[in-house]
């Protein structure tokens, strides 16, 4: 597998690549969101399903294909009827009277000869009461539609420690649906925003400086001048307009239409593309180049407080390596070198790629200078590559804070909260927590929407009116309260694999709180 | 018919064992809050869906693999279903239904083997070949019409079809049309209504302009190493080969794209030429993955079952999701749009200058992001203005690609615009500034 990124341009002009390896070929289509690293992630990554379900099946269908390195499904029941009626991977009523587990496993297989899979037959009680490292021995895990008092006890479990996997909860019912992830913290690199690094237009780092100066904008050759990279036109023109507004940038509106108008007038044609490009994109002058708060803010994470050492989390170490680089002057961020296309000849958005490249080397080998610090001197701790992800990314890191499974009920002001601010998505959450809560007391009925009603009242408050949208959607769940239709099977295995996969990855950003789904009205919301 | 022949050879009865629906029966045998007053729950409208409805299907890879498996298990046993493709190893990675040894084979006929041979007593009906291939009578076959389709063209295609379908006298003439559509983390379904909601034309506008770079910056200032590579496959393919077509399937041809490409990066310094960039820009790949096709496809098949069942209210008319930043989906009712060339009936107003020229009115035409054609015929009541086929009529019309527009038709006047792509022609209304 290949990384362009990696690439320098002698080995990628002179050293062709052939066609790329089948394995590579098999997985272009996803490479091409989660490259290289992402698929390694997934290959090492060890997935928990409790119950074999028709939903446990389509989360793991979508896990299988991209390729995760294990899965065990752990379920002692055999496939009954109604389960050879909803689940794809069972066959038909040939399965029936089999190890659920089993028949799971084995169909799933099918679909990826590089993935391991196993079938676990031990009751999911019994294990999470008696063998608690085995379950604890997963990456990840997954459980759909367990009861209660075995999702308290798997939710206690897996808060022992941040190094506990993540344990996913999903529970439906007919065309109702909800998820939520319980993880302490959950630390993103790679987190695919859309967030635009900063060019250093208002801090000019000095060979960039050295170069606009360079050039003498007013005698060049014309088609020179329509060649100028907006880049380097909007570096001369903050230049200009400082020295005629005592040193300070554009600040209010008006200032900012003025200075918008004095890169137009430094045209020397009026057709000259390449400076209405530079109006354009003028307004990321008026943005000084600091630390953004949102990444600021990670520096008062409590790790950065406590002594680091090189078995420390490498997240923790590279931000406190990115602070102490923060802290010297001139107070920004690590460069990123990717320029992005702009109006301009080969040569001279080459060079200029060329000194954004150098400097975002330097500045690299001077935040791992800090980082040597940080370790009190010690060296090739943290891989080079993990580095150089940090430092490519570093605009968009993010740190998710997560929740204990159930937390949100236990706080009534705050359900009472999510209620009147969304009553509709609230409360298909609280429906749907009613009817876990209504079969722990009942298991063998179905509850009634008058029943939901009341066993709702006691989560939220006796005090708190439901509003209407809840017998809507309560009285949905009251309907088929332990229907698994096989669309919603569906559309839950897509949305739980793809959290999952961000999860395994720590690219892109996964949810926190629940996810709900209303399959009659087709809508998704996130409650908590 | 054949396909009645196999309903009562494999229809349900048969391979229905007790409790195989039991799942869903439960929102077949009672009715839900949202659920239509109109909806009869119980023995009829599981024999409607089981025994009476035709589905189609149109196009058997990343969503159509899941929504077979879905219409499937939910019941509905005669499923049809069109795919022009054959199986590459790329699909492997969400196209669920397709094994290694399946490669090189026609999607529609593998995908319906595996489905008849998992779910007992559904049949599918594949058809190796193009949507244009079928008639009027084909379609009016069925019951719903579900798209997971990757090309607007035949989106456009088939959207036109079901509305032009439509006899206001015959109700069943009205086929539902259930898109959908995926990239990468995100996707959007949707329930057309063919003259009854806004259709597939109707929101042209909305989809994102695919990224074009001038050929002038790929022949004289490259810069990036895309660049490069449109110009290896735009320029030099066809000076090195003359007649001969690129087939972007053949690894030879990616390879040798890919060594000329990367020959005019090291000659300009432009780094970033890789193999899989090459395959990248000149097939216009599109990132894919079984996750989000699995969510678009349940959302597509639920509308369809519960516009076949009248089971629940079903989306009115759009679901868009986003995945990448936790998940953020958006359901909302897409207008329609009066002058939509398809479903709207009502002549487009454009202005333009007097001064214009045809050629220049056809540019604009081809750059129209709610319009879209590519190579688009003119015509007024009385005269053709210019024709792109035959050669005789096109180059008997050619001449006037240079007269002013304001020379050949008065203001307020209206030209007809063809397009051999396109099953419908569009009103345009000129007025001069």
């Amino acid at each position: 597998m290949h990384d362009s990124e990696s690439q320098d341009i002698e080995t990628a002009t002179t050293v062709l690549e052939s066609q790329p390896d089948s394995k590579t070929r098999r997985y272009d289509r996803q490479l091409r969101l989660w490259a290289a690293s992402g698929q390694r992630a997934l290959e090492n990554s060890r997935v928990l399903l409790l119950s074999g379900s028709a939903t446990s099946a389509s989360i793991l269908k979508n896990l299988v294909l991209p390729g995760i390195g294990h899965f065990t499904i752990l379920d002692d029941s055999l496939v009954t009827p109604r389960d050879a009626g909803n689940n794809f991977f069972l066959e038909g009523d040939s399965s029936i009277g089999k190890p659920r587990a089993e028949e799971v496993v084995r169909l799933l297989l099918e679909l990826n000869d590089q993935v391991e899979g196993k079938a676990d037959l031990r009751n999911v009680k019994n294990v999470v009461e008696e063998d608690p490292e085995y379950i604890k021995s997963f990456t990840l895990v997954i459980a759909h539609n367990l009861d209660l008092e075995l999702l308290r006890k798997l939710s206690n479990l897996l808060w022992g420690s941040e190094t506990d996997p993540a344990l996913m909860v999903v529970s439906s019912a007919g065309f109702m649906a909800e998820f939520s992830i319980q993880f302490y913290e959950h630390c993103v690199m790679e987190s695919h925003s859309d967030a635009v690094p900063s060019l250093r237009m208002d801090k000019p780092f000095s060979s960039l400086l050295e170069y606009t100066d360079g050039l003498d904008f007013q005698s060049m050759d014309p088609t020179d001048h329509s060649h100028l990279p907006y880049v380097v036109i909007l570096v001369r023109a903050l230049q200009t307009w400082k020295q005629s507004h005592d040193g300070s940038p554009p600040k209010s509106y008006a200032e900012k239409q003025e200075f918008k108008q004095h890169v137009l007038d430094m045209r020397l044609k009026l057709d000259e593309e390449n400076f209405e490009e530079a109006e354009a994109q003028a307004y990321r002058c008026a943005i000084a180049t600091t630390v953004p708060s949102e990444i600021s803010s990670l520096f008062s994470h409590p790790a950065l407080s406590a002594p680091l050492t090189p078995t420390s989390p490498p997240f923790f170490l590279l931000l406190a390596a990115l602070k102490k680089f923060t802290e010297q002057p001139p107070h920004v961020l690590p460069l990123t070198s990717t320029l992005p296309d702009m109006r301009a000849d080969t040569k001279n958005y080459i060079h200029l790629q060329k000194l954004y490249k150098k400097q975002a080397d330097d500045e690299k080998t001077a935040f791992k200078g800090y980082l040597k610090e940080v370790l009190g001197g010690e060296e090739g701790v943290v891989e080079d590559a993990m580095v150089d992800t940090f430092v490519k990314n570093v605009h968009q890191l993010k740190i998710l804070k997560g929740k204990k499974w159930g937390a949100l009920d236990k706080e009534k002001t705050l359900l009472a909260q999510e209620l009147s601010n969304a009553p509709n998505h609230a409360s298909t959450h609280l429906a749907m927590s009613a009817l876990l809560h209504y079969h722990a007391q009942s298991p063998d009925t179905d509850p009634t929407l008058e029943q939901l009603r009341t066993v709702a009242h006691s989560l939220v408050g006796q005090d708190v009116q439901l509003p209407e949208e809840f017998d809507v959607v309560a009285g949905e769940i009251a309907r088929t309260p332990t229907a698994e239709l096989p669309n919603t099977a569906a559309f839950l295995g897509g949305m739980v694999a793809q959290e999952a996969i961000k999860m395994i990855t720590k690219q892109y950003v996964p949810i926190t709180g629940y996810c709900v789904i209303d399959l009659v009205e087709t809508s998704t919301a996130i409650v908590g | 018919m054949s396909s009645h022949e196999s309903t009562e050879q494999n229809g349900s009865a048969s391979h229905d064992w007790p409790d195989r629906y039991h799942h869903i029966d439960q929102v077949l045998d009672k009715p839900g809050p949202r659920t239509d007053p109109g909806f009869a729950p119980g023995a009829e409208v599981k024999t409607f869906l089981r025994d009476t409805c035709k589905i189609l299907v149109i196009g058997a890879g990343g969503l159509g693999c899941e929504i077979l498996a879905n219409l499937a298990l939910t019941g509905f046993k005669d499923i049809h279903v069109i795919d022009m493709d054959t199986i590459d190893i790329s699909n492997l990675n969400r196209q669920f239904l397709f094994r290694p040894k399946d490669v090189g084979n026609p999607k529609a006929i593998v995908a319906a083997d595996y489905i008849m041979k998992r779910v007992p007593g559904v049949v599918v009906t594949p058809y190796y070949g193009k949507i244009q291939d079928k008639d009027d009578d084909y379609y009016l076959q069925f019951n719903l019409v579900i798209c997971g389709l990757d090309s607007v063209e035949a989106r456009r295609w088939i959207n036109a079809t079901l509305v032009n379908l439509v006899d206001p006298e015959n109700p069943e003439s009205l086929k539902p049309l259930i898109d959908g559509g995926t990239e990468g983390f995100k996707g959007q379904s949707r329930v057309i209504l063919p003259t009854v909601t806004s259709c597939y034309e109707c929101s042209l506008d909305m989809l994102n302009k695919p990224t074009a770079f001038p050929i002038c910056t790929i022949a004289n200032t490259p810069r990036l190493p895309e660049h490069c590579i449109e110009w290896a496959s735009v320029l030099e393919w066809p000076k090195v080969h003359g007649e001969k077509k690129m087939d972007t399937d053949d690894p030879e041809h990616i390879g040798w794209l890919y060594s000329v490409a990367a020959a005019r990066a090291k000659e300009f310094k432009i780094e970033g030429v890789t193999w899989s960039l090459t395959q990248g820009v000149v097939k216009n790949i599109i990132p894919a993955i079984a996750s989000t096709n699995a969510i678009i496809a349940a959302s597509c098949c639920n509308e369809a079952f519960k516009i076949a069942t009248s089971s629940a209210a079903y989306l009115n008319n759009y679901f868009m999701l986003i995945g990448t930043d936790g998940v953020y989906s958006f359901t909302f009712e897409h207008e329609r749009r009066p002058e939509c060339p398809v479903c709207g009936g009502e002549s487009v107003d454009i202005s333009i200058s007097r001064e214009w020229t045809v050629e220049r009115l056809i540019e604009m035409l081809v750059e129209k992001q709610d319009i879209q054609i590519k190579k688009p015929s003119l015509s007024t009541p009385d005269k053709q203005i210019y024709l792109q086929a035959p050669p005789q009529l096109e180059a008997a019309t050619r001449p006037n690609l240079e007269k002013k527009v304001s020379d050949l038709v008065p203001e307020g006047g209206e030209i007809t615009i063809t397009a051999s792509s396109l099953p419908f022609s569009l009103s345009l209304k000129i007025q001069y500034r």
